[in-house]
């Protein structure tokens, strides 16, 4: 069984290998070494440290890197931060966007300096949600999504396919979810658009839609046996078995399932939600055209969009990036056609009247 | 060095050397120091403000500048301010917390348990406070206590990670319950206000101990002594010569865990249930937001400060009455 | 004595040191797991994560980094506490209760408000973020428990032997250096082990004040976003080990110093 594991430890050393013997891009040959630093904030190793080293030593560019664990937390201190801040890449979350839109803190990406804009594939990179007000704000390299992860040994692959499941009797006590994202699930569930988008002129049934979301988790209340907020505490609750079922993103659970552990996911027939992390450059940043440099450098080979994948666990959205992959890996961050018909991704439009009225139901469901 | 030493030390060099020859000797002699010295003694007033003049600006920067920062956050419709957004002064984020009975529930909760739990370790660690005041020599006294010091010097994220692989379905408690045979089922400990207590009395043990040792070991043992020579038991002894006398340090801790334990965050997410959520939880609900609600959080803050600083000062003065009426 | 409570007592004890040392043990045991995520059952072990802390040239750097802030952000804590110490004990004065008022509140506002807190004023005195940032918030966080402390040990010492050293001509200063200070050195010792342990382990001060180089906590907390694995574990058990032999040997050097002198 152990043969089987491939730790990452001995994953990165491949990946650091193989990226040696990985021909380098044209383009950085030509930009003769420009010099200077490039601040990148961004979560652990999603910035190759192969990718790093090559790109440092053909470009004379420094990647310093800030590592981050949780966008709330780089909101603030990029807001704390400003008018002058010290970084010119960040990861945001394609959802949070606006957000950060809004609090004019990132600025609008010019892809015609980016000439590998097209090695993404056209699903993420030309998507509905990652255009706004007309403008590209960031380029992806990861998609992650809203899962029904489940230990194999419990529960069986057809259970999985409803989200009911996660709320049966027979798994009272042994279930835990992301209660923010569970209640734009439980509205899909019921029939309604989880983004809120369609109701955005009608603030009486959006109210109506959630106070139902909030009562029925609420009423499920006593089943569940832990709200949680990270991909780690999913992960220690699976092996401990304190849950046998949760929703997941797909990220920490492929990194379980990569570990050798017995575990399967499914996007469920009421369907579910996509969101995708983006390279950003942030407003006023101090280091513009090495910002540009990077990104364009970052998307020059699905080799890199692999290796993301292997840290991370979730989806590459380069255009053949699986090819790098092994068997497991690529099992796990794929799923059937007919549950990725199921997915739709995360759209920021209506989310100040959405959060405005699931933050409150969010407390309301943990005081109840 | 210890001042026992130290003191021998300096009757020893006395008698050799005239004073003059010492370093302290010859700097004391030293023309400009001298004036220095002259200059800054001149007057108790005057020695008192070199005293304190620093230590009152250090605070008044250092100290009160932060919290006086967030009070004025607290206090204003936005924050951090976007470019060509006015800035206005407002009490709304205050009133927010008493006209939604939402926020209550937490807020109590959290006072319930920063009570109870600092209940706890004061139970747990006063007997080991005392044992180790009491009972072991001098010599390993400092060696017994640094023993237990140990374990706080690993993070807290990785410990409360540990709690978690020990309390859990397959963790060692139910793995070894399971062996002895004493449980056919995992008992699930996680995720409820017992693993919670577990995760946090680790927090505060190291608050409580410390003032409580400090207090017992000041005691005299001649006073147990005299007392039982007098006749009382043991549990007379402790109740009306021990427990009064280390009161104040009971006190002290109590107060630091008091105010600590409600400001705890990582720990109780971590290790509680869908149903313990704490106010600092809410409080940094605020922070992660979107960017105008920094000032919400930031009241909210204040008022569980206070709140706690209220109780604290409550008890405060319960203890010290209750030294008095012993006293008596 | 009664033998009878003494044993009762000691049981105590050691029921306490086992459950602040099992997680501890738990957290050792889970570094030679051969797997990416740590918890039970252990199907084989590996040295790997072990010998691995050692070649991770970040972890390494982020130890450094952390062990140098500690140290540098203790020795200011410590002489401004001490400095305070002196001022507040056994002096009466028109606003003192208001100075000790303002000397604890760093050590009463919870951790992500005090962080915010300083990061914001920090921005208001212009004090750029790295290391210098996370010194100062971490000392000024760490004064209160070197002010407490001294203050303690202080009120304990004899005024005869200030009063004996001034007859003898000392002034104040030279006073305060020769029976005071030594007189201190026990607390003082002690709150340098409060200081070094709170430094070295905070993390949401680090995380709001500090640049591009992490501290071990910011690493540790950005690795766990990939999962709570036995890398961590691994790091966490070598970062414990080397800081009590650092502490050890601390301990041994300035004893011997002593006696040399």
């Amino acid at each position: 069984m152990s043969k089987l594991i491939l730790n990452r430890r001995k994953l990165l050393t491949t990946a650091a290998a193989s990226g040696v013997a990985l021909a380098s891009p044209a383009y950085l040959r030509r930009a003769n070494a420009q010099g200077g630093e490039v601040n990148v904030w961004t979560y652990n190793d999603f910035v190759p440290e192969a990718f790093k080293e090559q790109f440092e030593a053909e470009t004379g560019i420094r990647i310093n890197v800030r590592l981050v664990d949780d966008q709330g937390k780089q909101f603030n201190l990029l807001a704390a931060e400003q008018p002058n801040p010290s970084v010119d890449i960040m990861t945001v979350a394609g959802h949070r966007f606006l957000q950060f839109i809004d609090s004019d803190l990132l600025a609008p990406l010019d892809t015609d300096r980016l000439s590998n804009w097209g090695n993404i594939n056209p699903t993420f990179s030309e998507s509905d949600w990652s255009t706004i007000q007309g403008e590209k704000w960031g380029a992806p390299i990861l998609s992650g999504m809203e899962v029904l992860a489940y230990n194999t040994d419990y529960v069986s692959a057809e259970e999985a396919l409803t989200w009911n499941t996660l709320f049966s009797e027979e798994y009272s006590g042994r279930t835990a979810y992301i209660i923010q994202d569970m209640m734009s699930i439980v509205m899909l569930m019921m029939g309604y658009d989880g983004n809120m988008v369609e109701y955005m002129d009608d603030p009486d049934k959006a109210a109506a839609i959630v106070e139902e979301a909030k009562n029925f988790l609420i009423e499920h209340k006593p089943l569940v046996r832990k709200y949680y907020d990270g991909g780690a505490e999913f992960q220690q609750m699976m092996v401990n078995q304190d849950i046998v079922l949760g929703h997941s993103w797909n990220g920490p659970a492929a990194a379980l399932i990569n570990d050798g552990f017995p575990l399967g996911m499914a996007i469920p027939n009421e369907g579910s939600y996509g969101f995708v992390y983006t390279y950003n450059i942030a407003k006023n940043c101090p280091n513009p055209d090495n910002a540009y440099t990077f990104l364009d450098a970052i998307l020059a080979s699905p080799e890199i969009g692999a290796a993301m994948t292997k840290a991370s666990g979730f989806i590459s959205t380069y255009k053949g990036a699986s090819e790098y992959l092994t068997d497991l890996e690529k099992a796990s961050t794929s799923f059937p056609d007919e549950q990725l018909a199921n997915l739709q991704f995360f759209r920021a439009e209506a989310n100040e009247m959405k959060y405005g009225l699931v933050d409150p139901a969010v407390e309301a469901i943990k005081a109840a | 060095m210890t001042y026992e030493a130290s003191a021998r030390k300096e009757r020893g060099a006395a008698e050799k050397a005239p004073a003059d020859r010492t370093f302290w000797g010859r700097l004391s002699a030293w023309a400009p120091y001298r004036a220095l010295a002259a200059m800054a003694t001149a007057s108790p007033r005057r020695q008192f403000l070199i005293l304190a003049i620093f230590p009152i600006l250090w605070v008044l920067t250092q100290h009160l500048g932060p919290m006086l920062q967030m009070l004025r956050v607290s206090l204003t419709d936005a924050y951090p301010v976007a470019p060509g957004v006015e800035q206005h002064f407002t009490f709304d984020s205050y009133l927010r917390f008493f006209q939604d009975p939402l926020f209550w529930m937490p807020f109590f909760r959290t006072l319930i348990f920063a009570g109870v739990f600092t209940f706890c370790t004061l139970i747990l660690t006063y007997p080991v406070a005392y044992f180790l005041a009491r009972h072991v020599s001098r010599k390993n006294q400092m060696l017994f206590l640094l023993l237990l010091l140990i374990p706080f010097w690993v993070g807290e994220i990785v410990r409360t990670y540990a709690i978690m692989i020990l309390l859990g379905n397959t963790g060692a408690v139910n793995l070894v319950l399971r062996w002895i045979g004493l449980i056919d089922r995992p008992i699930p400990f996680m995720y409820t206000s017992f693993s919670m207590g577990v995760g946090i009395v680790y927090l505060t043990a190291l608050y409580m101990l410390l003032p409580l040792y400090s207090a017992l070991e000041k005691l005299p043992k001649s006073m147990n002594e005299a007392a039982a020579d007098l006749g009382a038991g043991a549990w007379t002894r402790f109740r009306r010569v021990t427990l009064p006398l280390t009161l104040e340090g009971i006190s002290s801790g109590c107060t630091l865990v008091f105010l600590i334990s409600t400001g705890f965050y990582a720990t109780p997410v971590l290790l509680g249930g869908p149903s313990t959520t704490v106010f600092a939880e809410t409080i940094a609900g605020f922070f992660h937001v979107a960017g105008d609600e920094w000032p919400t959080g930031a009241a909210f803050a204040v008022i569980m400060f206070l709140a706690a600083l209220g109780i604290s000062a409550a008890f405060q003065r319960l203890m010290s009455a209750l030294r008095k009426g012993d006293t008596k | 004595m009664n033998r009878k409570n003494r044993i009762i007592l000691s049981c105590v004890y050691w029921a306490f040191v086992a459950y602040v040392f099992v997680p501890l043990i738990l957290m050792v045991l889970m570094g030679f797991k051969d797997s990416n995520f740590i918890g039970f059952p252990i199907r084989s072990y590996t040295l790997e994560w072990y010998t691995g802390v050692f070649d991770d040239a970040e972890t390494i750097s982020a130890f450094v980094y952390s062990v140098a802030i500690a140290v540098l952000s203790t020795v200011i804590s410590i002489l401004v506490g001490t400095w305070i110490a002196v001022l507040l004990e056994g002096r009466s004065f028109w606003g003192r209760a208001v100075v000790f008022g303002m000397t604890v509140l760093p050590a009463l506002i919870p951790g992500i408000i005090s962080a915010i807190a300083f990061r914001i004023y920090a921005r208001y005195l212009g004090i750029e973020p790295g290391m210098g940032a996370i010194i100062w918030a971490h000392a000024v966080h760490n004064v209160p428990f070197v002010v407490l402390v001294v203050m303690a040990r202080l009120s304990t010492l004899p005024k005869s032997q200030i009063e004996a050293a001034r007859d003898l001509g000392a002034d104040p200063l030279i006073a305060f250096l020769r029976i005071t200070f030594p007189y201190l050195v026990p607390a003082i010792m002690g709150a340098s082990i409060f200081c070094l342990l709170l430094s070295f382990d905070d993390f949401v001060r680090s995380f709001f004040l500090g640049g591009y180089e992490p501290t071990l906590p910011v690493l540790i907390f950005a690795k766990l976003k990939s999962g709570m694995s036995p890398e961590i574990n691994a790091i966490a058990t070598v970062a414990l080990v080397l800081t009590a032999v650092i502490g050890v040997w601390a301990e041994r050097f300035t004893r011997r110093m002593n006696k040399d002198s």
